[in-house]
């Protein structure tokens, strides 16, 4: 079951700071096969004007979160529906990323195997300066009687 | 440069289980669900599957490769409609829809699949890349 407070929509979670490594920008970019220098080589990142290794651009997803006000998800059976982000200043090893989360709208519908739950959260990552990494938005979908 | 109604792809590949699992590793995700069979049949799943972020990763990164060189992803978004299984033959696809220039910028709107070959889009997305207007 999803639970949540509706009156807490929009309210912001604690940030979560994240140091950025070069280890796990490389082994991320590895594990998708990537072979862009920029992910991997530190002198040819910055030739191309980035100040550390580029973080891939799903690389935002593995920043873990402060737990979302208001909104508490079952441990199991929760499907990821649908994933976006718009992207700010690129995200590069050595910058410091702060991350907060909110609860941004929960719906019920009937689906082909019964009623679910929709489930839409955002996130927002910003530099230590204020400015923007990603904005990114999540739609899980919890199938009903999933504990 | 991209013009409207250009297409890049089909790139053809194979997820194996050592992917998934180096995946997992890398982006923090231990659901058990995509590395060990039972634990994934007791959820009623077929088996173990791939990770979601997994395949949109996978597109970002064809995205980027077919990209001109120097265009910047300013945003993606992707539907996950069905899973994808370790030893499934994938396909990965694009096309141009739009291109529109403002502020000194050249902005191509691309729509991006992911599909198991022959079957219909397991992941369907919609992306935004920009350049610098010559």
């Amino acid at each position: 079951m999803v639970k949540y407070d509706p009156d807490r929509i929009g309210e912001r979670s604690e940030p979560r700071v994240h140091e950025i490594e070069k280890g796990a920008i490389r082994r991320f970019a590895e594990a998708l096969g990537e072979t862009d220098p920029v992910y991997f080589d530190l002198e040819e990142a910055e030739r191309q004007g980035y100040s550390g290794l580029l973080a891939p651009p799903t690389f935002p997803f593995t920043l873990r979160r402060n737990p979302i006000p208001g909104l508490r998800l079952p441990r199991a059976g929760v499907i990821h529906g649908e994933q976006e982000f718009t992207y700010g200043r690129p995200i590069c090893s050595g910058d410091v990323i702060s991350v907060v989360s909110w609860l941004e709208d929960v719906k019920v519908r009937e689906g082909s195997r019964g009623p679910m739950t929709l489930v839409t959260a955002a996130s927002e990552g910003s530099h230590q300066d204020g400015t923007m990494a990603f904005w990114a938005r999540s739609v899980m979908i919890v199938m009903e009687g999933v504990e | 440069m991209w013009q409207e109604g250009d297409e890049f792809g089909p790139r053809d590949m194979v997820l194996t289980r050592e992917q998934l699992v180096r995946y997992a590793g890398a982006s923090g995700d231990f659901n058990p669900i995509h590395y060990d069979d039972e634990r994934a049949r007791g959820f009623g799943l077929p088996g173990v599957i791939a990770h979601g972020m997994l395949n949109m990763g996978l597109m970002a990164r064809v995205l980027k490769e077919e990209a001109p060189a120097g265009a910047c992803l300013e945003r993606f978004g992707v539907r996950f409609r069905s899973m994808v299984r370790p030893g499934d033959p994938i396909t990965i696809g694009g096309r141009v829809t739009a291109i529109e220039s403002s502020d000194g910028k050249t902005r191509a709107h691309l729509q991006v699949t992911l599909g198991v070959r022959d079957g219909s889009p397991a992941v369907s997305g919609e992306a935004v890349l920009s350049w610098p207007a010559s």
